[in-house]
């Protein structure tokens, strides 16, 4: 018996019952295990984004641990000073973690964003980007990717401009430790929520957001679809140390982004036979940043 | 308020220091005194000098704070904000368009019902202008801070003093009010309390159990239902009402423990001869008490609080003044609409219990000197029947 409890996952779950998350959302499952490693001595910062709703509204809190609630441009500040306050009053074990969604790390809160990784606060800073603002119905983000529709690029006007690096951008504040993260490969996001907890400063996780009403997918496949975005190289796995490049994960084979992009109903109108110029460039666009990113693991270590 | 006689016969207030300290550095020595441990800071003209001047406290171990260096006044309140969840005495200070960016925050710091203490040292919006003006504040009366304005920099010391005591207890927060370089910038003769003096009056930061600690797990600020939510704006109404009172029970304390007192609104020569008064805020005062010599028929009344605007306070000092008395309001402001902010709140105070014949006058807005021969003006220019509304020394 204590075999089987040992080889579950999550030994102690540190969430409550009944998020109100959508079916099939990345949402819960993803705090669910943040939480499970973060423990109870943790503040969760939220600006607005559909965790502001999951976490629970008034009178309810979805973790076993502390929910603070801030305006949407900010939480980075909000998180500063809630650990500057934990800090001067001893509870320097105490984790500050923010949980934001794509608009409110790529877009509006990206200036509190780079204030925080520049003056090198100990917050862990979680974006869960699910390429676009979901929570308000779908509107396109800076986040969502070329060729997508939201209700902002109705098709035939699907966005036509790729997604801002903010791996890149992140990673350029020359901070302790940055990753992506899928919840596919389960194991591999938890060690980094780990690296995360440990690191010296300012970390940064990226997950790749399963949404089945902004991705028009099939809540069950979620997770699968998930695992096609890493092995398509739509969304590699790699994690950045300072300026060092490592990619946790080579896909074993050559899949094409149509295999991911067929299954999500934001990207139907490119596999209409006028539209195939839209998968071509996703593909090119898809290798010449993978390529990029070997480039960059290679050089990572030569100095 | 700063009692001009007793500096200049040079009566010592016991357990303090005279020192000469422009309006921000007074600022900075009472958000020292009071021991704030947290200070989010960002640089904007002309409050710069209060937080170069923490900065330079907390660099040298002369004070035990926190001082962070945020990327915008944005960032500001919400550190701010983050650090009075979790239970410390945050100060900071901003101006002008720091506080119109900082406006999202500011609403949800009073909603959140924060305690906090912050300086504004007042000037406009563009085009670009540094100098005095009160228009950034006034703008933010409804954001829920309580505001006081203050004439000189001994006041703005004692004011930031009393400003925890009364955020503290209400959990409302407190915005006190420079006039930029006027107060900000120049100097004065300040008696600054010992340290154990203010530690008398103004207790470490007490927890009230619903601050964040990670210890005791809870939520802050989730969604809540139309059932719900008016139960909160129902608390903290009841909670405003409470304010002019403990602002005049404050100063009142004040005064008994540092020899020097402050109530909501300060009446300087209203009595049934009185033929004009002058509603003011802020330096403009000390320009108008400068000419009572010359003009016994002319009074005062110095709007120290003025969000919530105290009504009470107003309407006894008042109470001596004939009905043929003109009420003449001075306004370094302009919001927009017909009136300044202290007519509005002016009429709105007297409606339905006093009757006098009111005039507002726009003077001194961006920076613009209101000299003593401008109160003059003032004087000559409400004598002459004029329209209700008059635009001081403007061609």
């Amino acid at each position: 018996m204590a075999d089987l409890v040992y080889k579950f996952l999550i030994g102690e779950e540190k969430v409550y019952p009944g998020a109100l998350s959508c079916r099939g959302c990345g949402w819960a499952l993803l705090v669910r295990h943040i939480a499970s490693i973060l423990g109870e001595n943790t503040v969760y910062v939220v600006p607005a984004s559909c965790y502001s709703i999951i976490a629970g509204p008034y009178g309810y809190n979805h973790v076993k641990g502390s929910t603070v609630h801030t305006v949407f441009a900010a939480a980075p500040a909000t998180a500063t000073g809630v650990r500057a306050a934990l800090d001067r009053q001893g509870n320097k074990d105490a984790n500050v973690v923010v949980l934001a969604g794509d608009g409110g790390t790529f877009d509006i809160g990206l200036q509190s964003l780079s204030g925080a990784a520049s003056r090198g606060e100990r917050i862990i800073y979680v974006c869960n980007n699910n390429g676009a603002y979901m929570n308000t119905g779908i509107q396109t983000s800076t986040a969502t990717p070329y060729g997508a529709v939201t209700t902002t690029n109705p098709n035939p006007s699907y966005k036509k401009t790729w997604p801002k690096d903010l791996m890149g951008i992140v990673s350029s504040h020359n901070i302790p430790y940055a990753a992506t993260c899928s919840l596919a490969f389960i194991q591999d996001f938890r060690r980094k929520v780990e690296r995360a907890k440990n690191a010296d400063g300012f970390s940064f996780l990226m997950i790749d957001g399963p949404c089945p009403p902004g991705h028009k997918t099939d809540p069950s496949q979620s997770i699968s679809i998930a695992r096609l975005a890493v092995e398509t190289k739509l969304f590699p796995l790699f994690e950045v140390e300072h300026h060092r490049v490592k990619i946790n994960y080579y896909p074993k084979k050559e899949i094409p982004v149509e295999e991911c992009l067929k299954l999500q109903g934001r990207f139907r109108h490119l596999f209409k036979e006028n539209a195939t110029d839209a998968l071509k460039t996703i593909q090119e666009q898809v290798d010449s940043n993978w390529k990029r990113l070997v480039k960059l693991e290679e050089i990572s270590y030569q100095f | 308020m700063t009692d001009v006689k007793n500096m200049e016969n040079a009566v010592e207030f016991k357990r303090h220091n005279p020192k000469i300290l422009k309006g921000n550095f007074a600022a900075a020595e009472a958000a020292k005194l009071c021991k704030a441990g947290f200070i989010p800071a960002y640089p904007i003209t002309p409050q710069t000098t209060i937080v170069e001047e923490l900065s330079r406290k907390v660099a040298t171990g002369e004070m035990d704070a926190t001082y962070v260096n945020m990327d915008s006044e944005h960032s500001v309140f919400a550190a701010a904000m983050g650090a009075a969840m979790a239970g410390e005495r945050v100060f900071t200070a901003t101006s002008g368009q720091g506080l119109f960016y900082a406006h999202e925050v500011l609403h949800a710091i009073a909603h959140f019902r924060l305690p906090m203490v912050v300086c504004n040292v007042g000037r406009p919006s563009i085009p670009w202008n540094i100098w005095a003006d009160q228009t950034d504040s006034l703008a933010q009366r409804d954001t829920g801070w309580i505001q006081i304005y203050t004439e000189t920099s001994q006041e703005v010391l004692d004011t930031i003093i009393q400003g925890y005591i009364i955020t503290e207890t209400l959990d409302i927060p407190v915005m006190v009010v420079l006039d930029a370089f006027y107060l900000s910038h120049t100097s004065e003769n300040v008696w600054v309390p010992e340290q154990s003096l203010v530690d008398e009056f103004l207790p470490p930061k007490q927890k009230k159990g619903v601050e964040i600690d990670g210890y005791h797990p809870k939520a802050i600020g989730g969604l809540i239902p139309p059932e719900e939510y008016e139960t909160f704006e129902y608390a903290w109404w009841k909670d405003a009402l409470k304010v002019e009172d403990l602002v005049n029970t404050v100063g009142k304390q004040f005064g008994e423990k540092f020899g020097r007192n402050y109530q909501a609104v300060e009446a300087i020569n209203i009595n049934e001869k009185t033929e004009m008064v002058f509603v003011t805020t802020s330096t403009i005062t000390t320009t108008v008490r400068g000419i009572l010599n010359l003009h016994p028929e002319i009074g005062i009344l110095k709007i120290r609080l003025m969000k919530p605007f105290p009504k009470k306070s107003v309407l006894e000092a008042l109470k001596p003044l004939s009905d043929n008395a003109l009420i003449v309001n001075i306004e370094r402001n302009f919001l927009g609409g017909k009136e300044g902010a202290l007519m509005q709140e002016m009429k709105r105070a007297l409606y339905g219990e006093r009757y006098f014949k009111m005039y507002d006058i726009y003077a001194g807005m961006g920076g613009k000197d209101v000299s003593p021969i401008t109160i003059e003006n003032m004087i000559d220019k409400v004598r002459s029947n004029p329209d209700e509304i008059i635009w001081i020394d403007f061609e």
